[in-house]
Parts: C-alpha cells; sequence; structure tokens
C-alpha cells in the first residue's frame, strides 16, 4: 500500500475536503469577530451565551427533541415490526410492501414534503409538532428498516427454536432471546433516525407551518450577519453533540458484539 | 445391540406425510421407535430425516397422518410443551448469556428455590464433564464444549426424547469420534430415548439400536446395524451403508426357500430365500461385502468356495489393503480387503490370485 504514493495524496485531500468546512465550524465559533474571516482575532465564548440567551432557540431546541425522540422511537419499533415481519415469515404481497416502506429513500422529500401538505390540509388537519413527526417517520422508516433487517437476518434461527424448545413461549421467546441479540441494531436504528430527524429541513419547513424547529431556526438566523457568530457556535455544539451520540452508539455496538462472540464487521465508527 | 423388541413404543409415526407447497418433503413415514432406544435417521442430504425429527419436536407441522409420543398424539401440541428436547446442529447455544444460564434456561418455569436450580445445573454440567465451568461466557468454549452445553441443556429437562440434529458433524474426526462413545454411554446412563439425524453411516452402525434409512422422504429400510448392514433390502440401501459389490447374475431356478443363480465370476450358487429380499424388477445383481471376499494364500484353502482372479488395483491402508480383483476370467471386478498381518505380504498388480467366499454373505437384489 505504502508504493502508491498518489492514491495516499487523493485519499489525504479527500478527507480534508470533506472534513476541514466542519473544522472551521468551531474555529470561527471562537473568534472574536463578527466576520467570519482570517485571520483570527482573539479567543471568546461571547457568541455560545448570545446564542444561548436567545429564547426562540430554546423552543425550537425543546420542539426539536421532542420531534426527534418520538421520531426515532416511532420509526423504530415500526421497523422492528417491519423487519422482523419481512425477514421471519412469508405473507402475500410482501415484497411490494416492503418496497414502498423502502421508496421513501428515493423519493425528492420535496415532493413528499409538498405531497404530505396538500394532501394533510384538505383532510383538515392541523399542522403542529405532530405532522412533523409524521413526515420524519414517513422518511425514516426505510433507514430503520434496513439497519433492523440486516440485525434480524443476523440472527441464527435456531436460537429461537432452542428456546421454544426449552419450554418457553413466543412472547418469552422473543423478550429473553431476539431482543436482546439484537438490541445493537436497535440502538443503532433509534440514533441514526434521530440523527437524520433532528437536521431535516424540508419536511419541518412545509409541515410545521412556521414552528420554530432547530434546522428551521438556524436557515432563520443565518439571513442576519450578525447572528452568524452565534449560529457558529451552535453548529459547534451539535457537532459535538453528534460525536459523543455516535461514540456511545459504537461503544455499545462492539460491547454487544463482543458479549454475543461474534465478528466485527464494522460500523459507524 | 442391546436392544429388545418387547419395550414400549415411545414415538409412532402413522402415515406421516410432509409438503412444501408442491415439493412432497414426507411420502408416508410408519414406523415405532421404542421406549430408551438409541435411534437413527440415516440418509443422503435432502432425504426428509431432518424434517421428521423436526416433526417430533414441533417445528413442523405435517400436512396429514398423526406422530404420537409416549401414546399420545402430537396435533395441536406446540413445541414448548411437547416431552422432546433437541440439540441442534449449530448447539444454538445463547451467546448473550453463561454456560450456566444457558443450562438453567429450561428451568425459568420450575417451581424449585433457586438455590436447588443451581444444584441442578451444576449436576447436568457435571454428567457431560463440564464440571465448574457455569461462570463461564458461552461465546469463550470450544466446539467441543459447546455440544456439551448443548446436551446438558437439553437433558436437564428430563425429557422423554432427545432429539439430535447432526450434532456431531462440526466437530472434528477424532473429537467426533470421542463423542460418540460419550453419547452412548451416557444414552444408557440416562435410559432416556434418543433419536439421532445424521447422514454419516458409519457414525449411525456406531451409536444406534436401530436405524431408519430414508430416501426421498421414505423410510427404505428399517432394522438394527447388522441387518442393515448384512442383510440389506435394497440395492440402494446396500449401496448407502457401507461398501458393497454388485456382481451381475441371472436367476436359474426358484423353488420353496431356495432361489439358484449364475453369477458372472463366480458361477452357479444356491441362496436361501432370506438372502433374497422382495423382488423391484431390477436386473439381477448379487451382492458381496469386501470383507467376506478373502485372499488365499499359498497353502491356505477355502472352506466353502473358490474362484480364481488376477489383481487390477492395489489399494495400502496400512492396518489393511484392498484389492480390485477380476474374476474367473470375465470382467467382472471386486473390491475385497485383507488385514495386513505379519508373513503376509501385501500382493502386487497382476498377480494371480484365488479368492475364496461363502455362498452365505450373497445377497440378491432383483
Amino acid at each position: 500500500m505504502s508504493k502508491a504514493p498518489a492514491l495516499r495524496l487523493y485519499a489525504l485531500v479527500y478527507l480534508l475536503v470533506l472534513y476541514a468546512p466542519i473544522i472551521v465550524l468551531p474555529i470561527f465559533a471562537f473568534n472574536d469577530n463578527t466576520v467570519v474571516s482570517f485571520p483570527l482575532r482573539g479567543f471568546t465564548t461571547q457568541w455560545f451565551g448570545e446564542m444561548w440567551a436567545d429564547p426562540n432557540l430554546r423552543i425550537a431546541l425543546k420542539n426539536s427533541l421532542i420531534i426527534a425522540l418520538s421520531t426515532a422511537t416511532l420509526a423504530t419499533v415500526l421497523g422492528v415490526f417491519a423487519a422482523r415481519s419481512s425477514v421471519r415469515y412469508a405473507w402475500p404481497g410482501k415484497a411490494p410492501v416492503m418496497g414502498m416502506i423502502m421508496l421513501p429513500l428515493v423519493l425528492p422529500e420535496m415532493i413528499v414534503a409538498m405531497a404530505l401538505l396538500v394532501v394533510l390540509l384538505s383532510i383538515g388537519v392541523p399542522l403542529s409538532i405532530f405532522t412533523i413527526i409524521l413526515g420524519h417517520v414517513l422518511i425514516c422508516m426505510p433507514f430503520a428498516v434496513a439497519i433492523l433487517t440486516s440485525a434480524f437476518q443476523s440472527l441464527d434461527r435456531s436460537l429461537e427454536e432452542a428456546a421454544t424448545d426449552l419450554g418457553e413461549t413466543a412472547w418469552g421467546t422473543f423478550r429473553l432471546i431476539v431482543l436482546p441479540l439484537v438490541m445493537p441494531g436497535i440502538l443503532a436504528s433509534f440514533l441514526i433516525t434521530f440523527t437524520i430527524s433532528i437536521d431535516e429541513f424540508i419536511i419541518s419547513n412545509f409541515l410545521g407551518s412556521g414552528r420554530p424547529v432547530l434546522s428551521v431556526y438556524i436557515f432563520g438566523q443565518f439571513r442576519f450577519p450578525a447572528k452568524v457568530p452565534s449560529m457558529l457556535a451552535l453548529g459547534t455544539v451539535l457537532v459535538a453533540f453528534s460525536v459523543c451520540l455516535l461514540a456511545t452508539a459504537e461503544y455499545f455496538r462492539r460491547r454487544g458484539i463482543a458479549k454475543a462472540g461474534g465478528k466485527d464487521t464494522g460500523g459507524f465508527l | 445391540m442391546t436392544f429388545s423388541a418387547d419395550r414400549p413404543n415411545m414415538i409412532e409415526f402413522k402415515d406421516v406425510h410432509k409438503y412444501y407447497g408442491d415439493y412432497h418433503a414426507l411420502r408416508g413415514i410408519n414406523g415405532t421407535i421404542k421406549a430408551g432406544e438409541f435411534f437413527s435417521l440415516l440418509g443422503p442430504s435432502g432425504c426428509g430425516k431432518t424434517t421428521l425429527l423436526r416433526t417430533i419436536a414441533g417445528f413442523e407441522d405435517i400436512s396429514s397422518g398423526a406422530v404420537l409420543i409416549d401414546g399420545k398424539t402430537m396435533a395441536g401440541v406446540p413445541a414448548n410443551v411437547r416431552p422432546t428436547n433437541m440439540v441442534f446442529q449449530s448447539y444454538a447455544i445463547f451467546p448473550h448469556m453463561s454456560v450456566q444460564e444457558n443450562v438453567g434456561f429450561g428451568l425459568r418455569r420450575d417451581p424449585r428455590s433457586a438455590a436447588e436450580k443451581a444444584r441442578a445445573v451444576e449436576e447436568a454440567l457435571e454428567m457431560v464433564g463440564l464440571k465448574g465451568y457455569g461462570k463461564r461466557a458461552a461465546h469463550a468454549l470450544s466446539g467441543g464444549q459447546r455440544q456439551r452445553v448443548a446436551l446438558a441443556r437439553a437433558l436437564i429437562l428430563k425429557p422423554k426424547v432427545l432429539l439430535l440434529d447432526e450434532p456431531l458433524s462440526a466437530l472434528d474426526k477424532k473429537m467426533r469420534e470421542q463423542m460418540q462413545v460419550e453419547l452412548i454411554k451416557l444414552q444408557r446412563e440416562v435410559g432416556i430415548t434418543f433419536v439421532l439425524v445424521t447422514h454419516d453411516q458409519e457414525e449411525a452402525l456406531v451409536m444406534s439400536d436401530r436405524i431408519a434409512v430414508m430416501f426421498e422422504g421414505e423410510i427404505a429400510q428399517l432394522a438394527d446395524p447388522e441387518t442393515l448392514y448384512r442383510r440389506p433390502n435394497s440395492k440402494k440401501v446396500a449401496d448407502f451403508i457401507g461398501t458393497m459389490n454388485f456382481i451381475p447374475c441371472t436367476i436359474l431356478s426358484e423353488a420353496g426357500d431356495k432361489v439358484e443363480v449364475d453369477a458372472k465370476g463366480l458361477g452357479k450358487v444356491a441362496l436361501d430365500i432370506h438372502q433374497a429380499p422382495p423382488p423391484r424388477g431390477e436386473t439381477p445383481v448379487v451382492g458381496l461385502r469386501p470383507e467376506t471376499l478373502t485372499l488365499l494364500y499359498p497353502g491356505q484353502t477355502a472352506t466353502e468356495r473358490e474362484t480364481a482372479g488376477v489383481i487390477d488395483e492395489v489399494i495400502y491402508f496400512g492396518d489393511m489393503t484392498y484389492y480390485d480383483v477380476y474374476l474367473g476370467g470375465t470382467d467382472t471386478e471386486v473390491r475385497l480387503s485383507m488385514r495386513n498381518v505379519p508373513g503376509r505380504p501385501v500382493l502386487d498388480v497382476g498377480d494371480k490370485v484365488r479368492v475364496a467366499w461363502s455362498p452365505e454373505a450373497l445377497v440378491l437384489f432383483r
């Protein structure tokens, strides 16, 4: 591998281009200047204070957390049902139904958001946090189902049969054998759908009817030059939060695999 | 081979059929497995032996017919309440539990106290030679140890029937032979009916009181190992169990309990009717096991029949030598096996030899 310097350089540049903008975020978040430009002027935590002082941010954050937690929970629970039944049972129309669940993955989100808006308004459902959650569950389901399907597929079916054979009921077998063994997949699904939901913009904007959620709030604030540094501060906090989240997920995933004695076939980190 | 026919029936199959869609997996299985018997279902892959085992466990519904365990029909009885336990091919050790949690899993609904259950687990582990392994993580075990945990886990519930689905196929040869003996001993000790599924005819012969040989969803022959080996009821069974030479022949006469045939290379032979299983409308052949043919060395004479031959191939195995020999100046070639003992040199290709054999060892398939 060390004999391909060109490829090495390419990989290096690739990673730099990919991640440099994200590194710029915290640099300017701590820079003592309202304008985002070099040279740096001095260290300050002023922007973090300013950011937190804005009551709108706190409302948006609260709304976003409610939406993301609800979406992650719903999508993962529904994903468990869908993945389990698609892996384990045969039923008529399985292929088209599973295809339909995965469809939002390739549909333009704009179209999905518009269609949902038109339908919801025409049947008289008032736009609220709840409608945003509905939209988010729709677009998060493919991810949840993909992750959970692979988790259920890697489960040896004879483990369930063994538990049944040893006298457990169907529910007992699911609770004592299936659930603990697919837990890493459930955790991964939860975290990924949470992440997708919290930074989702289009559906939040369309179906929220101007209700403040984090992504819409950031987009709105970015129009005012004076607000840019505090938005960078917010971005820094979000990046730090994401890294912590993924690290936690990875820790649990690896521990799960070690406990189950499986081979580590890669994860998020 | 201590099996006695007067023991009560443990499992009965009554015209069991199983369809997977259009595929007819079990085609009218009839037969009984006796209480306390070590019974094997033997056959090539896809013959339905595992499916049949799973109908006993309750993992497969049958399409028609009946499966009875200890006189009770199992129709509508789910797997978790049947008096059977299973050792799975993959062992199915719960990877997120310790050895003692695995072994004690079946005792969850047992009303006994925790201390009594712990003692039962310890006893079960001791029985399979894993004393003191209780605290180990299940995934830290070797293949042989996993197998023992699976055995202890199944036997702790004292089932009426223990089902074993190719339990030794994942082990290496040495370990497999060792486990075969251990399983026989264990079965004698606990006295539980064992039903073993295997595709390894040697394993079935070594371990079983009786064997059902299965082909294409049907039981071809159900008998004790010796009968199966010495008196197979069809060419197919004879071919599957061990090695057998098939020699083309013509039937000269059939009267009473005697059948006279003319076998190519062997000449005219009178056979007892017991040596001729029911006719199947096939081209007649006589079968001979390699060890029933003997090479005669200078000075030796045959006690019964003797045929001249020429050695075509010599396969040396250390303790044994296999010879392929053309019989009686014909193109009939048979394989025979000779034990290599001092004073008995290994012969060479092209050597002219005399072959001794006994009419009693012949089986006629027609």
